[in-house]
Order: C-alpha cells, then structure tokens, then sequence
C-alpha cells in the first residue's frame, strides 16, 4: 500500500517534468555511438572485447550523473523535512525512494544496454553476463550513491562532491562487473565476480537505509 | 497533568559558537495555541525544529508528557518550505499527504477544499498558483490528518486577510476539540481569536 503510494508518486513527478526522464537513456545512446565510431579503425574483434566494458562505464558514468537527484526536489520543496518528522518508517521509505529512482533512471538502460551490445555483434552468452551484472551492479550503485546525496544534501552546488565521495565505493563494483564480463567474453568462470557482486549489494542493502536517514537527519540539523 | 502535551525544559541552543537559544523552558498544553514571538534572528525556527525533533539541543530536553508514544508522528509541521510539490496539482498534494488513519479521506479533502475557498484550482499544478496559494495548500494539510498537534512557522505570512480568518476559524475549531497549536510570528498577539499564551524569545 504504502509501497504504491510513493512509487506512484516518484512516477507521476517523472512524468510531469518532462524530457529529463530520457536523459539517461539518452546519454547512454551517445556514448555508444561515440564509442563505435572511435572505434570504427580497430579490429572487429577488439571492438567486441571492449563493447561490454565501455558499456560498463557508461553506466556508472550515467549513475553517477543522477545521482543527486535522489533527495534534492524533496529536500528543495520542504517535503523531506516532513517526512522525517511524521514518517513511521523512514527507513523503508528511503530504500522505496531509492528503488523508484533506479527504475526511472537506471532500468532503462540496464535493459537497453544488453540489446544494444546484441545488435552491435556481441555474442550471447557474454550479452546475458553483462545484462545480469548491470541488474546487481546498478542497484548497488544507487544504493551508494543515495549515501553521498544524503550527505551533501545541504550543499547547494553537490554534485562535484557527491561524484568524489562515490568514486572509490564505485570502484570495486566496476571491477567485479567488468571483470565479470570479460571472463564470461573469454568463456572462463565468473560466479566469484557475481557472488562478490551480490554480496556487495545487500551489504549497502542493509547498510544505507540506516546511513540516509541518519546523513538526512544531520544534513537538516 | 492531563492536559499537557510536551515540556520544554531548559533548553540552549549553540552555532558556531554563538549562543542561539537560552535556557528555555515552557510547557505546551491541549486546547490552547502557543505563539512564539521575537526578533528576525532570534530562534524562533530553531525552536520549532527542536520541538519536532530536526534539530537535537545543546543542552536541555524536550519531553513527551502527553501519555502517547505516537505525538511526535501525530504532529503536523509547516516550515518555512511549504512541502508542496509544484508538479502536483492541489488534489493530489494532499491526497500525498494523507495519512493512513485518516478516515474518509476524499470528503477530508473536499471539504478542506471549501473551507480554503481553493475548489477551483484543485486541478491546478501547485507550482503555477501564487505564493499565498501555495501556501493554503499546505494549511490544508492540517484539515485532513488527525493530529494531536500543530507546529506551523509564521501561519499567517503569505496569507491575505480572508485565508487568516479562515486559518483562525479552522484553529479555533480544531482547539475546542482538544489540539494543540505552537507558532511564530513577529509580533505578540494582543487580541487573540482563540485561546493564545505569547512567549517572547530574546535573541
């Protein structure tokens, strides 16, 4: 009930405002198209190798770009204060906001980018590994990056900060995936790169509905 | 000490070194409006946020006396943001706000709707009404929950002379049966409409 209802909510002001809802989407298509042109000198088999990497990137590049639009409009408009005052479960509330904010701006592209790598010749297999790590790994990356924003929520210009913080948190998720993928593109074992990769995301699972309501309640002190 | 909501015990507040809050201490009680009045500057804010629990004392405590775990969370607060999404239209801002113990909550919302006069704009996109409007859109916020406790900064900032009868009126209804009203304003309320205490906060 109380699920809908905020994620109803998170929709409806998507939708509302505008072209920014395929910002993501967008951005994703440049970097693709940037890339393969780039790329157009190197060898055929090279360009394959590197696609799910760059790909990759491009992704956290994307979570990165967002991310501190989690919490801005809410604590903009006053709303967050509210909420954190009344709010039963704030906690709960938080993990809703993040997970609405991962399925406006990063399932899209989690879905886009394994039919994109298809259609640029990627084979199958390795299509599947990088469609499977991009649906741990951007999660996670959310979940991280929710942290920073709460952080530097009182912060007017937050941005540079926020992509500072997250940096190094972003670091071992872009190895396990990317490495993830790479194995699975020379057909070797990847499951310790997932495992570790799972394990990672229900760790800040745990941890970042605590951190963000504590961050959030600091920030508005 | 039936009639007692929270105390305010002894309550500093320091920034940056600078002595904000001084040794405050008061008590707020059901069925009467509290109006916090002072300077610009003075903390009149400061101690409304502490009072909700946003902001944790120097020293001091604030106690829940009122017998109900729950006050907090059935407490209201209007800051100086509005908390209204200006991509909602009026409708829906305050079916967001809804509680899930609030009863009947269409007719809440429509008769919050006529009793702010706003019925005509409640398609209206929050962000294109005026300030004032914007405004009475949060008041309303006040109609369709039941709380033990209202805490609104400068209630009657932005409002034009109609919109505060209508906020006294509604105030003075919601104080017969049994609430509570903390507030600021810049000046102390000589005529009160309904049952007011003053307290002067020194800066």
């Amino acid at each position: 009930m109380k699920i809908l209802n905020i994620i109803t909510k998170e929709f409806l002001l998507a939708s509302r405002s505008g072209y920014e809802i395929f910002m993501p989407i967008v951005y994703f298509l440049i970097i693709i198209i940037f890339f393969n042109i780039s790329t157009s000198y190197v060898e055929k088999v090279i360009m394959l190798e590197l696609l799910p990497l760059m790909i990759w990137i491009s992704c956290l590049l994307i979570c990165i770009l967002n991310l501190e639009t989690i919490f801005k409009e809410d604590y903009d408009d006053g709303t967050l204060e509210m909420f954190l005052i009344k709010d039963d479960e704030i906690e709960f509330g938080i993990l809703i906001k993040i997970l609405s904010h991962w399925l406006l701006s990063n399932l899209p592209i989690v879905i886009v980018a394994p039919l994109i790598a298809m259609v640029l010749g990627l084979d199958t297999t390795t299509t599947l590994t990088l469609f499977i790590t991009l649906l741990i790994g951007t999660p996670t990356m959310s979940l991280i990056g929710s942290i920073a924003a709460a952080l530097t929520i009182s912060l007017r210009k937050n941005k540079i900060l926020v992509s500072i913080i997250v940096l190094p948190l972003y670091i071992p998720i872009l190895i396990f995936g990317t490495s993830a993928v790479n194995n699975s593109f020379f057909k070797m074992n990847y499951s310790v790169e997932l495992t570790l990769m799972l394990f990672l995301f229900f760790i800040f699972l745990l941890i970042t509905p605590l951190a963000c309501s504590k961050a959030l309640k600091i920030s508005l002190d | 000490m039936d009639n007692h909501l929270i105390e305010i015990d002894n309550v500093s507040l320091l920034r940056n070194e600078k002595s904000i809050l001084e040794n405050i201490s008061f008590q707020i009680k059901k069925s009467k409006a509290l109006n916090l009045y002072g300077l610009n500057g003075s903390g009149k804010t400061s101690l409304l946020k502490i009072i909700v629990g946003m902001t944790e004392p120097t020293s001091g405590f604030i106690k829940n006396i009122s017998g109900d775990e729950d006050l907090f969370k059935k407490t209201i607060y209007i800051g100086h943001k509005y908390g209204t999404k200006g991509n909602l239209t009026v409708e829906e801002n305050l079916s967001y706000a809804l509680t899930i113990n609030s009863k009947n909550s269409q007719l809440a919302i429509k008769k919050a709707l006529e009793t702010y006069k706003m019925t005509q704009q409640k398609s209206m996109l929050t962000k294109n009404l005026s300030h004032g409007q914007q405004k009475k859109v949060s008041l309303m916020k006040t109609l369709i929950t039941n709380s033990l406790l209202w805490v609104i900064d400068e209630p009657y900032s932005a409002l034009d002379e109609e919109s505060i009868n209508i906020f006294n009126d509604t105030t003075k209804e919601y104080l017969e049966n049994g609430g509570a009203l903390i507030m600021t304003s810049h000046k102390k309320i000589k005529e009160p409409f309904f049952t007011t205490e003053n307290y002067k906060i020194h800066s």
